[in-house]
């Protein structure tokens, strides 16, 4: 099929006397079990403007779709309104339905009667329908308002900048030149590798985590499309997707800037650290969190564990710190939120290194504090079972009695409340406290607000939907590669960055990109040059006076608007609109609405 | 009876998912609420609020993207704007508490739904 | 025997479930040519039959049928259902692939998916989308999204009345109908052929599948999706509403004693979402979950686990010993607390789900194309720390539950990525 012919001919559609048809959906029961769609859509079948109106169990579905189809091609309608779930789920699948059928894409409104009105008036089932009738009936007044539009395309970067040099980072400028793609790598730190050289043996292939970094890099440095730069320091993000703009410093202080069509966010994470006395860290020299004592544990020779001039004879893991925290248990982190995610690697990490100590140290008695053991991963119970065996005495306690550590110079006393003893105290001596700490990401604060980048309670990058849109940021050609958007582990990290590498090369499978076309509009009959508009526009060059048929007007330049509006609100004559968004379509939907 | 209808102005960007958010948490507020969604509120001038209240909206809530806001400067225009607007509302003798400028995230759903019980308690007096 | 059907592509995608979907999309997006190969009459997997899906409780028909519609629409992709593959041969740098489309009886180019032959058809079976629990025709659509819209009719339970055939407006029976062989060639291959749960049977302690009351996971999607075999929450003995019910962890995984040592990732979760969601149909029924560790490890998982305990769901660690029933079918679960008392206790509760695990549904090694399995018969990665998705077979790639247990969210994921590596080697030719 060919788009841009289709393209072409629902260019006109707006000429045509508009027939709106509009679609109701039961959601299976998401929907029609409190709302009455068959009210809906009786009441929308007598509108002023409504040609048909229909209820469907699952209008998303190949059969919902093609009863749209079918109204499109009998009975002429040219504009549509599908009531359902939120755009954000479906908005996208019924444009394509209009424009596979040749009616411009943008002739849909989409009405959410789901998440703002199944799912929030569940004990008023009356109100819920009578606020879907109106807020269906603002939806066609909107629609018949509406416009064709037609996609702006820019012109794109051929080019991936890859923002972290890390396993994802490595992973996906990897995966993009793979497919063809110039990419870019921008690394902080001196180095290519990111947290990997720090890892020891990894699970479960027990490779070093030094020698995975050196396979990867090898491979890095070898593909002829990618180019690496270490010691950057990024100073500016901006742009937009098809062009954005990085600049950044040189570890010589020079400037320098990548072009991209797309970027993608592996900037990594950093290791969860305890607070000066959680569990006595900081204050004394045997504790230790988890990554530093397998660093430790990888330069001490075997036989004898010896650390701080003393031996270990016993060693206790304490599992969760920094993860799974609970509201008035645990103290809340810098931004006053609680780490209340679980970091989802840090159990196996932790059984594996014990697996290790036992086999260099047997003798070292091993105690493992946990609440849950989380070894999810194909192999990963064989290093519990291998633990157990080993003699690591395990116990388990619950979120509200949180062990408990006193520390002297004869060592660390634990106290632990028990379920596996039936919720005994059990107290133990302990040499050395090792904290299984877990995940934050990793400060890109310069980044996320330059390039307005969104984030979850979590703090780390937030995608658009975990299964629709895994990888993607809700801005345009940013994607997500690994442990910035969460904990994985690496063979996790490379499944993440190849696909944030395969939507980008999707982004960029063409020379130019369509472009949503929601920029300001200017109507030149209706402006009368008084000038009041650009001084609102904060985008350089977007907004500006001209002279169009030897008439002073505003214009507009669409490939630097962004439609925030600004400029519309201070229109005396109402000459300039976003399009897709104009006021009187606002104002006929507040009609519609307030309409007793 | 009249509906006491409360208009909910949202952002593409921020609120409107916070609205969906309340909504797949399966948290409840009242039916008499109407969600339209922008790029920006900042794009409405003064008149569109003096209009939707004659028209017999009885009370809205602009819910901004605040400092998440994806467009340059447009927070501090919208802010100054709602500012005009309340004089103009003082002039006409609309109570000003029936017209409230918010910030809400994708995720704050406890804040959305005090926002809507304030309003209510607003509107039942008009 | 029919004449061969011939069909070159780039890719050929085995398996339509959300990993053979999301591959097949990320391939054709990108340019590239792919050919779908579906077991069953419908693409979608298991995910299409589930009901809402952890951790947004999204519908799980949400998220998938506008996947499988992209797909049926896609100008780059050809979905063969209910078509085998029989063998898939290397020549050289080609692939060629014997596919066996299985006759529908049906004429699908004339096919208006009208499902008059359906509603004529007097001879009911049981329906194994609904697993078991309702009832279909001797032809029928498979289920309400299934696409492609054709009906199958299952000859071995047919009475040869021909009421269909008289009903069929546009004549399009055909009785006589045989399978239809097909030769895909393709550069590359993508086994997605994904999972089953561990049977009924596989532990003797907990009923053998006999005991009417106690249910799979699967049975409990369709007991609560909203367009399930009963419309509501019942149980299969009686069709009383449960009171109580209870959630058996670990019922076929971390379980040597079946060969199932490993951790099936999705159960403790799927036990979750199913016990929120039941709460909300059954409001005054008990919900407990009997586990050894609650594995809520992805993003979001663990606030969902807490929403749930906050919604009065019981959370109990215990290991199930047996299973057994009362005169009046309820079953009793023996359980052995691993907190409070250590006295095995018994408890009687109105419908169990036995949260089983995933095993293999397809042996990926038979194929002869270089491809090697772990000991559970999960697809092996050849360098687990360079690739999620490149396989010992030069140009064959694996894509989600095919290399064990995973959930949607890193199915979706894993998918993209089996996708990527399977361009740049085709790129690489």
């Amino acid at each position: 099929m060919d788009e841009k012919v289709k393209e072409e001919a629902s260019k006109d559609n707006y000429r045509q006397e508009p027939k709106v048809g509009v679609y109701v959906c039961h959601c299976g029961g998401n929907i029609s079990d409190i709302i009455d769609v068959k009210a809906v859509a009786a009441a929308l079948a007598k509108y002023p403007g409504v040609t048909v109106a229909r209820e469907y169990a699952f209008m998303c579905s190949s059969n919902g779709q093609d009863l749209i189809t079918e109204d499109i091609k009998t009975l002429g309608v040219n504009r549509t309104v599908v009531a359902a779930c939120s755009p954000s789920l479906h908005e996208l699948t019924f444009r394509g339905v209009l424009q596979r059928a040749g009616v411009n894409p943008y002739l849909h409104e989409h009405v959410n009667i789901r998440e703002q009105a199944s799912w929030v008036h569940k004990l008023d089932k009356a109100g819920a329908t009578a606020k879907a009738i109106k807020l269906a009936q603002a939806g066609v007044e909107k629609v018949l308002r509406k416009d064709a539009l037609n996609a702006i395309r820019v012109a794109a970067e051929q080019r991936v900048a890859v923002i972290g040099g890390g396993a994802a980072g490595m992973k996906a400028a990897l995966a993009a030149a793979g497919k063809g793609l110039e990419a870019v790598i921008l690394e902080k730190t001196p180095r290519l590798g990111g947290k990997l050289p720090e890892l020891g043996k990894m699970y479960p292939s027990g490779e070093e985590g030094a020698a995975v970094a050196k396979k990867l890099e090898d491979l890095v440095l070898a593909e002829k499309k990618i180019t690496v730069h270490t010691g950057a320091e990024i100073d500016f993000v901006s742009g937009f997707v098809g062009n954005f703009k990085i600049n950044f410093k040189k570890p010589d202080g020079s400037s320098a800037q990548v072009k991209a069509g797309a970027i993608v966010m592996a900037t990594g994470y950093e290791h969860y650290k305890p607070y000066k006395g959680e569990f006595g860290y900081g204050e004394d020299g045997t504790v230790l969190t988890l990554p530093a004592f397998t660093a430790l544990m990888k330069k001490l020779p075997a036989g004898r564990l010896e650390y701080g001039g003393r031996e270990i004879k016993s060693l206790t893991l304490i599992h969760c710190v920094g993860s799974r925290q609970v509201e008035g248990v645990h103290k809340p982190q810098a931004d006053g939120k609680i780490n209340d995610y679980c970091s989802r690697v840090c159990c196996t990490a932790a059984l594996h290194a014990a697996n290790q100590l036992k086999e260099k140290y047997p003798g070292v008695r091993v105690y493992d504090v946990y609440r849950d053991i989380r070894a999810y991963g194909m192999k990963h119970e064989e290093y519990y079972d291998k633990a157990s065996k080993d003699g690591v005495l395990f116990m388990r306690h619950n979120e509200l009695d949180q062990p408990v550590v006193v520390s002297d110079r004869t060592g660390h006393t634990v106290k632990v409340k028990d379920v596996l003893t039936w919720g005994e105290e059990l107290e133990f001596k302990t040499d050395l406290l090792v904290l299984v700490t877990g995940m934050t990401p990793a400060d890109i604060s310069l980044i996320k607000s330059q390039l307005k980048l969104p984030s979850g309670a979590d703090r780390f990058l937030q995608e658009v939907h975990p299964k629709l849109r895994p990888v993607e940021l809700a801005n345009s050609g940013i994607f997500v590669a690994g442990a910035a958007q969460y904990p994985m582990d690496s063979t996790e990290v490379m499944a993440s960055a190849g696909t944030a590498a395969a939507k980008a090369a999707i982004l960029l499978a063409e020379p130019d990109i369509p472009l949503e076309p929601f920029v300001a509009v200017v109507d030149e009959h209706k402006c009368t040059g008084c000038g009041l508009c650009p001084p609102e526009c904060s985008y350089d060059g977007a907004l500006m006076m001209g002279e169009h048929n030897g008439k002073k007007v505003a214009v507009v330049n669409p490939a630097l608007c962004k439609g925030c509006g600004a400029c519309v609100a201070v229109c005396p004559t109402r000459a300039i609109n976003v399009a897709g968004w104009t006021l009187e379509q606002f104002d006929a939907m507040v009609d519609a609405i307030a309409k007793e | 009876m009249t509906q006491k209808k409360i208009l909910i102005i949202t952002t593409n960007h921020s609120s409107y998912p916070g609205a969906d958010a309340v909504g797949q948490a399966r948290m409840a507020y009242g039916a008499n609420t109407y969600i339209i969604r922008v790029p920006d509120p900042v794009m409405f001038p003064e008149d569109f609020y003096l209009r939707a209240y004659e028209k017999g909206i009885a009370g809205i809530i602009i819910m901004s993207s605040g400092s998440d806001c994806p467009y340059e400067g447009a927070y501090e225009r919208l802010s100054k704007r709602v500012a005009r607007v309340y004089e103009q509302m003082r002039a006409k003798g609309i109570a000003s508490n029936r017209l409230k400028l918010t910030t809400i995230c994708t995720v704050c759903r406890a804040a959305f739904l005090k926002e809507i019980s304030e309003m209510e308690k607003a509107v039942t007096a008009v | 025997m029919k004449t061969l059907e011939k069909i070159e592509v780039d890719a050929l995608v085995v398996g339509s479930g959300i990993a053979g979907l999301q591959s097949a999309l990320d391939l054709a997006d990108q340019g590239y040519t792919v050919a779908i190969v579906e077991k069953n009459p419908s693409i979608g997997g298991k995910m299409i039959s589930l009901s809402k899906v952890f951790p947004t409780l999204d519908c799980a028909s949400c998220i998938t049928t506008p996947r499988m519609a992209s797909v049926s629409h896609h100008p780059r992709i050809q979905a063969l259902t209910y078509s085998t593959v029989d063998g898939i041969k290397r020549e050289g740098k080609t692939f060629t692939a014997s596919v066996t489309r299985k006759p529908r009886y049906i004429d699908e180019k004339e096919c208006i998916s009208c499902k008059r032959c359906e509603e004529v058809c007097p001879v009911y079976l049981p329906d194994e989308y609904e697993q078991g629990m309702g009832a279909k025709k001797t032809i029928s659509i498979p289920f309400t999204n299934a696409i492609p819209q054709y009906p199958v009719m299952h000859p071995e339970h047919c009475i040869r009345c021909g009421a269909c055939a008289r009903a069929c407006p546009k004549d399009c029976l055909e009785f006589l109908q045989e399978p239809a062989p097909v030769e895909i060639k393709a550069k590359a291959v993508i086994l997605a052929t994904g999972y089953e749960t561990t049977p009924m049977t596989a532990k003797k302690q907990y009923g053998m599948g006999a005991l009417p009351n106690v249910i799979s996971p699967m049975a409990a999607e369709r007991l609560l999706a909203p367009h399930g075999p009963y419309g509501r929450v019942l149980r299969p003995s009686d069709g009383m509403v449960p009171g109580s019910i209870a959630y058996v962890q670990c019922a076929g995984s971390r379980d040597k004693s079946i060969g199932i040592p490993y951790c099936s990732r999705v159960c403790c979760m799927y036990a979750i979402k199913q016990a929120i969601l039941l709460s909300g149909s059954l409001p005054i029924a008990d919900i407990t979950i009997y586990y050894m560790d609650i594995r809520a490890f992805g993003k979001g998982y663990e606030q969902f686990y807490n929403n749930a305990r906050a919604m009065g769901i019981n959370f109990v660690k215990a290991k199930v010993a047996r299973i057994t029933e009362d005169d009046k079918h309820n079953p009793i679960v023996r359980i052995e607390k691993q907190e409070g008392t250590s006295a095995p206790e018994e408890v009687k509760h109105e419908l169990v789900v036995l949260s089983q695990g995933l095993v293999p549904a397809c042996d990926g090694t038979k194929f002869n194309l270089g491809v090697g399995n772990n000991d559970f018969g999960f697809v092996q990665l050849s360098d687990e720390t360079s690739s999620s998705a490149v396989t010992a077979g030069t140009g064959v790639f694996a894509a989600g539950t095919v290399k064990g247990p995973r959930d949607i969210p890193d199915s979706v994921v894993d998918a993209g990525a089996a996708a990527m590596e399977a361009a740049a080697y085709i790129r690489r030719l």
